[in-house]
């Protein structure tokens, strides 16, 4: 029984499986996050998790939340006394930005130059997976490791070690490479299609048998 | 003719030169900013209003106000600069409260009783509030004291000052803002 064909239908499957895994991991990260979100049961908690997104324009790297600073105290009280009157944490915060900048909230804004702060950690992961992908697709398309063949004789099956490769494995057919077939009786035994060599490695070949040639004689 | 790099490595090359320039120009950006230089968003909106008591008199609301010129001063008997500064307001109430401008002294996280000790002590004549929950500071986007803010005929904030004001540079914004209005 061939085992190549399987094989190889599992190896041209797998980065899609890994594409599928990796999609479904980010889309329950996501839902898990969201789930996260939400709201605060209390006005106390609401005042907490407003004065700790604001940071205590008196103070160095404390948040609202945190400053036993007497500005930061008031800020507590207002924010209490604007959820009180009906406004939405938004609100606040836009008051807020509004008397102090952007420099009051302690995350940067999501517009402007600042919101590369958000964005970029995705399109650099976005860019890291569609970079493994392409690698991962090269890696399982290359031919797996074996002698090096450089004419049709070496790659007889009785002079090299057996390989289990795509190219080796399976019935003898016609490679692109070798141009149609010639009419006529076939010449000789049977030959194995030559390996497909990866750029670097024709390379390689190239280098070595200019070097054969000008080190024969005459 | 053979290339010099491959199409491939150029490719690569030249995304990553570019992403060095994006990295470049915005460290070149925010490293030549002043980080001590703290832009105020009021400047040029219209003055966040306020009524609040006076120490010694009726309630001051600036909306009443609109159509002079108003130097909103906010200071605590306890704040070493706002000693320094005193002169400069004093001068500038005396020098141009005839032309309808004026001066309001905001007193900020005080007791009533040390700010009634310290405008006594210093002889001060122009209206003295008390913004006891720190509200309208707040609206003003305080971060300290001193703080002046120059409101003008319109309701406008045209500059805020940060530490202690000199009675110069509050002369010479007046009577800018003076000429405007008279023409």
């Amino acid at each position: 029984m061939n085992a190549a064909g399987p094989l190889r239908r599992a190896r041209a499957g797998l980065p899609g499986l890994i594409v599928l895994v990796a999609l479904a991991a980010g889309l329950a990260a996501l839902v898990i996050v969201a789930a996260g979100g939400h709201p605060p049961a209390s006005q106390a908690q609401q005042v907490q998790q407003i004065a700790a997104g604001l940071h205590c324009p008196i103070c160095k790297d404390l948040s609202v939340a945190d400053s036993p600073a007497p500005l930061a105290q008031q800020m507590r009280q207002e924010i209490a006394r604007k959820l009180r009157a009906g406004e939405s944490a938004d609100q606040i915060r836009a008051r807020f930005v509004a008397a102090y900048g952007d420099s009051v909230l302690m995350s940067p804004p999501r517009q402007g130059v600042a919101g590369a702060v958000y964005y970029l950690p995705w399109l650099i992961l976005a860019a890291g997976l569609i970079t493994a992908f392409v690698l991962l697709r090269r890696w399982l398309r290359a031919p797996p490791p074996g002698p090096l063949q450089t004419s049709p004789q070496q790659a007889s099956p009785q002079t090299g070690p057996p390989q289990t490769g795509p190219p080796q494995a399976g019935p003898p057919r016609a490679s692109p490479r070798t141009g149609p077939p010639q009419a006529g009786p076939p010449a000789g035994p049977p030959q194995a299609d030559p390996p497909q060599l990866s750029a670097a490695q024709r390379r390689a070949v190239a280098r070595a048998l200019a070097r054969l040639r000008a080190e024969e004689p005459g | 003719m053979r290339r010099w790099i491959p199409r491939r490595r150029a490719g690569l090359l030249a995304g990553v030169v570019a992403a060095v320039a994006v990295v470049v120009v915005l460290l070149m950006t925010a490293l030549g900013r002043d980080p001590s230089v703290i832009a105020s968003p009021l400047v040029g909106r219209a003055a966040p209003n306020f009524t609040l008591p006076q120490l010694d008199g009726p309630p001051v609301t600036l909306a009443k106000l609109r159509g002079q010129v108003v130097v909103v001063n906010f200071w605590a008997s306890w704040c070493a600069d706002c000693q320094t500064e005193q002169a400069a307001l004093d001068q500038t109430w005396r020098q141009f409260q005839d032309s309808g401008v004026v001066v309001i002294g905001i007193n900020f996280e005080d007791s009533t009783g040390a700010a009634r000790g310290y405008v006594r002590a210093d002889d001060v004549r122009y209206p003295v509030v008390e913004d006891a929950d720190s509200r309208t500071a707040l609206a003003y986007g305080l971060r300290g004291v001193p703080e002046t803010f120059v409101v003008n005929q319109s309701g406008r904030i045209v500059n805020r000052v940060i530490g202690p004001v000199d009675a110069a540079t509050l002369a010479t914004e007046i009577n800018s803002m003076l000429a405007t209005s008279a023409q």
